[in-house]
């Protein structure tokens, strides 16, 4: 997953799925709130205040954000999805298999699936959505390393790898696991924007940005029994406090928030149910942190990186705006994680001694000005500002910039930037985000790389490497402890929470938290965020 | 008369040129490759010469004026490089919604300053002047953003009488879309009194120390009539500028309401253009705004004939 929107402490971008999520408040209908396995009822229709807009449906070119899976949950289906046990499950695949060293992978399809427009899944459907997410600069880089896809029948894709990885399924789940219809394919290619065209439980009626998004119910879908409800609607609502108010007063039935005040608000309240991602981490969750430039001056000198680190005092920024919901965090991997190490070596809040980097950095250069971005939304960039007086009292001179969400991404794939607030990295395997840190994926400022802070470390690449081709959990184990290590050597990131995600539904909504699988396993129904309205039901 | 209003719309004929320049020249004046301005940063190579070809870009910079401007006269003002929305579509789309706000809010506020005026400006520095005066600079000083997010929690969340955001176009249901906007509306239009009020008041008392005042009262006209009919024409000079102006910032100046309460006016979609780096959204918003500005300042101009017909002699 790439893009995001709204805040938490801070926020920016974010990862691809990841597998976490607890839940409070009082349920309805049912045992856990947001999960009803009662007897659904049918028909109904339900609206979802989201956090931003969308900038499009093509998995290939369009900047998904939590917000754009939902849309993507909405209207097609991934290949793969997360279990309830962690593990990586078929979806609209039917099985998914390596050979004995990971580097050929075999999917067959489900038979009889139909697109939206009529037409059918087939193999060939899917290495057409391959090559154009291979062909795209946003999605290209996640397929590195896929030399070749076979379609030996109508139901049978191949993928044909340079390397073992063990966690190729797990790639599925992202952004480029979404299959369009070929007329979409076709359409796109014709410089066209089409609507969408999929497999999913609903079909597109209409899309207003900024305004709505509607779908009504796929009668055809290949699921049985789904989906629930008869229309689905989005409708972004980009201030908090005004989401909040808006499903206070039935505007709309639930809600995403990433705002740790809406989310103390609905905590434990008896009239609503509350999903949040911030416990029972079975993958990695999404990370809020301030990424630096390691290309551009002057955050490409180490001694700045590292002043600026020392100069942040994250437990008072959480405590100023975070109101005790979240815990500072040391680096990538939390608590729970086999890839947690208590100790990365980041560096602690230390204001004289960042200030006598700065001094040194000063004798040199001058003083260090750089600018400190930001998407636009009022809560964060009162956040940032409070960062801007920290670092100005360690000599820095800071400025802010407010930027919109789909502008600050593009600046992160160009290198456009300095320092800018972003959230990501949340996967259910830790190799989902090797193209964030890959030296592979580092292209020089204004050039497209994935790797936003442009860090060139071997070591890094080495550890990535060895986590990527290794089925031995050991041996991964190793590596990402040390690549948890080297960046807080190196700091492209510096490290402040871990992201809140909740959805808050009233009483009427039932099950949107909850999801079961096509195989009939439970599956992870609300993942950062990204649920699966296929599954919500209305009672009464 | 008729000479006062070619020579007005010949000036308006002019400066609406000008503004086309302008908005042309917004792609052109930005350093870089115009195709990358107009597709973004991200779009192909073969996107791009499409473009080229399309906009006649290679082109001398006034032929591609020409283009660029035969195309808005024929509805196509391009599209958004980010989801590929027509900004035709977008400025449909939005303008009605920022209309509406404006004329529901200006309604509201005359409705208000302007009986206010008159009963307040007969008894100068009483109570209810007074009270009137120091209620409408309060208001002044409460911007929207401080006076949506109160309403809201007043009405919205406590009272349940409007929802909290939400906007229905009125030709899908009227009572709904009366409904939804009346928040918005009420939001944007404390400034507006205030600043109607005050000025009115202040030309009102003025207006009836004049001699013309003392003959109608010696005439034995009542009161009421010698407001509305004698003193309120001659008054309103300094109000229908105020409107003006005030009309015209609130074309597309709707921003902070339209994010607070989720409407996707034209206000909206400019300062999201803005920070997007959507620069034909910005083009083409920033030229319907400007020349409906014009429009607004010549309707004004013929409402000053309507006030005093001597403007039509100087």
């Amino acid at each position: 997953m790439l893009g995001a929107a709204g805040a938490s402490v801070l926020a920016g971008c974010s990862s691809s799925p990841s597998t976490s999520s607890s839940t409070t408040g009082s349920p309805s209908g049912g045992s856990t709130p947001g999960v009803n396995t009662g007897t659904p009822k049918k028909g109904g229709s339900v609206t979802i205040g989201t956090l931003a807009e969308i900038d499009g449906f093509f998995p290939p070119s369009n900047h998904w954000d939590t917000n754009g899976f939902l849309y993507a949950n909405t209207v097609y289906d991934p290949l793969m999805w997360v279990a309830a046990d962690g593990t990586v499950q078929p979806y609209l695949a039917k099985t998914l298999t390596p050979n004995a060293d990971s580097t050929v992978w075999t999917m067959t399809l489900r038979s009889g699936v139909k697109f939206s427009d009529g037409s059918e899944l087939t193999s060939t459907v899917v290495k057409n959505n391959f090559t154009a997410l291979a062909a795209s600069a946003l999605t290209g880089t996640a397929l590195k390393g896929i030399t070749s896809v076979d379609t030996p029948d109508p139901l049978t894709v191949v993928y044909n790898l340079s390397a073992p990885r063990p966690s190729f399924a797990a790639g599925l789940t992202t952004q480029v696991g979404y299959v369009v219809g070929q007329a979409m394919l076709d359409q796109t290619a014709a410089g066209k924007t089409p609507n969408p065209i999929g497999t999913g439980p609903f079909i597109y009626s209409s899309w207003q940005p900024n305004d709505h998004f509607t779908a009504t119910r796929n009668p055809n879908y290949w699921q049985s029994g789904l989906p629930h409800l008869d229309q689905v609607t989005f409708k972004p609502i980009p201030d908090d406090t005004q989401r909040a108010a808006t499903l206070k007063t039935g505007g709309v039935d639930l809600i995403l928030t990433n705002d740790p005040v809406t989310i103390k608000e609905f905590t434990g309240s008896s009239q609503y149910q509350l999903v949040d991602s911030l416990t029972d981490v079975i993958g990695e969750p999404t990370m809020s942190f301030i990424m630096l430039n390691t290309a551009v001056a002057p955050t490409n000198d180490l001694r700045i990186r590292q002043a600026l680190a020392k100069s942040l005092d994250v437990k008072q920024l959480l405590k100023i705006f975070g109101g005790g919901l979240t815990k500072a965090i040391n680096g990538l991997f939390q608590p729970g994680s086999p890839y947690y190490v208590s100790d990365t070596g980041y560096p602690t809040y230390d204001l004289a001694g960042a200030k006598a980097l700065v001094n040194q950095y000063k004798a040199e250069h001058g003083t260090p000005s750089l600018t400190l971005s930001t998407v636009t939304d009022p809560r964060l960039e009162s956040v940032v500002q409070i960062i801007q007086q920290m670092w100005n009292q360690a000599g820095f001179d800071i400025s802010v910039a407010s930027i919109q969400q789909a502008t600050l991404i593009t600046d992160f794939i160009t290198g456009k930037f300095q320092a800018a607030t972003s959230y990501q990295f949340g996967a259910v395997d830790p190799d989902l985000n090797y193209v964030w840190f890959s030296t592979t994926t580092v292209s020089p400022v204004g050039g497209i790389g994935l790797n936003f802070p442009r860090n060139t470390d071997p070591q890094i690449e080495f550890s990535l490497q060895s986590g990527r081709t290794s089925s031995s959990q050991s041996t991964r184990e190793v590596a990402y402890k040390k690549l948890n290590q080297r960046l807080a050597t190196d700091l492209p990131y510096l490290w402040l929470e871990q992201y809140p995600f909740a959805m808050v539904g009233d009483g009427r909504v039932q099950n949107f938290a909850g999801l079961t699988l096509p195989g009939g396993t439970a599956g992870y129904g609300f993942d950062e965020g990204i649920i699966f309205p296929s599954q919500i039901w209305l009672n009464g | 008369m008729t000479k006062y209003f070619i020579r007005r719309f010949l000036q308006l004929v002019v400066v609406a040129f000008i503004i086309s320049v302008l908005c042309f020249m917004l792609v052109h004046l930005l350093p870089g490759d115009p195709s990358v301005v107009i597709l973004g940063p991200n779009d192909t190579a073969h996107n791009r010469a499409v473009l080229f070809q399309q906009l006649g870009l290679n082109k001398p910079l006034y032929q591609q004026y020409f283009v660029w401007l035969g195309a808005v006269f024929h509805g196509n003002l391009g599209q958004s490089y980010l989801n590929h929305e027509s900004v035709t579509h977008i400025v449909a789309t939005g303008f009605p919604i920022d209309l509406e706000l404006i004329v529901i809010s200006q309604v509201i506020a005359f409705a208000v300053a302007i009986p206010l005026a008159l009963v307040t400006s007969r008894r100068p520095n009483r109570a209810l002047d007074n009270v009137s005066t120091t209620s409408t600079f309060g208001l002044l000083a409460l911007p929207p953003f401080v006076i949506a997010p109160i309403m809201v929690a007043i009405f919205a969340v406590g009272l349940h009488w409007f929802p909290a955001t939400g906007y229905v176009p009125f030709s899908q249901n009227p009572a709904a879309n009366l409904h939804d906007m009346i928040l918005p509306s009420l939001a944007i239009t404390a400034g507006s009194i205030a600043v109607y009020y005050r000025l009115l008041r202040s030309d009102l008392i003025s207006t009836l120390q004049e001699d013309f005042i003392t003959m109608a009262r010696s005439k034995g006209l009542g009161n009421r009539t010698i407001m509305w009919r004698h003193a309120f024409r001659p008054s309103s000079f300094s109000l229908l500028a105020a409107a003006g102006v005030n009309i015209g910032a609130l074309l597309a100046g709707t921003f902070i309401v339209e994010y607070l309460f989720a409407i996707d006016g034209l206000g909206y979609s400019l300062v999201q253009a803005v920070q997007q780096r959507d620069y034909l959204v910005v083009q083409g918003i920033a030229l319907v705004v400007a020349v409906a500005y014009v429009v607004i300042q010549f309707i004004i101009d013929f409402l000053f004939t309507v006030v005093d017909p001597r403007v039509t002699r100087e």
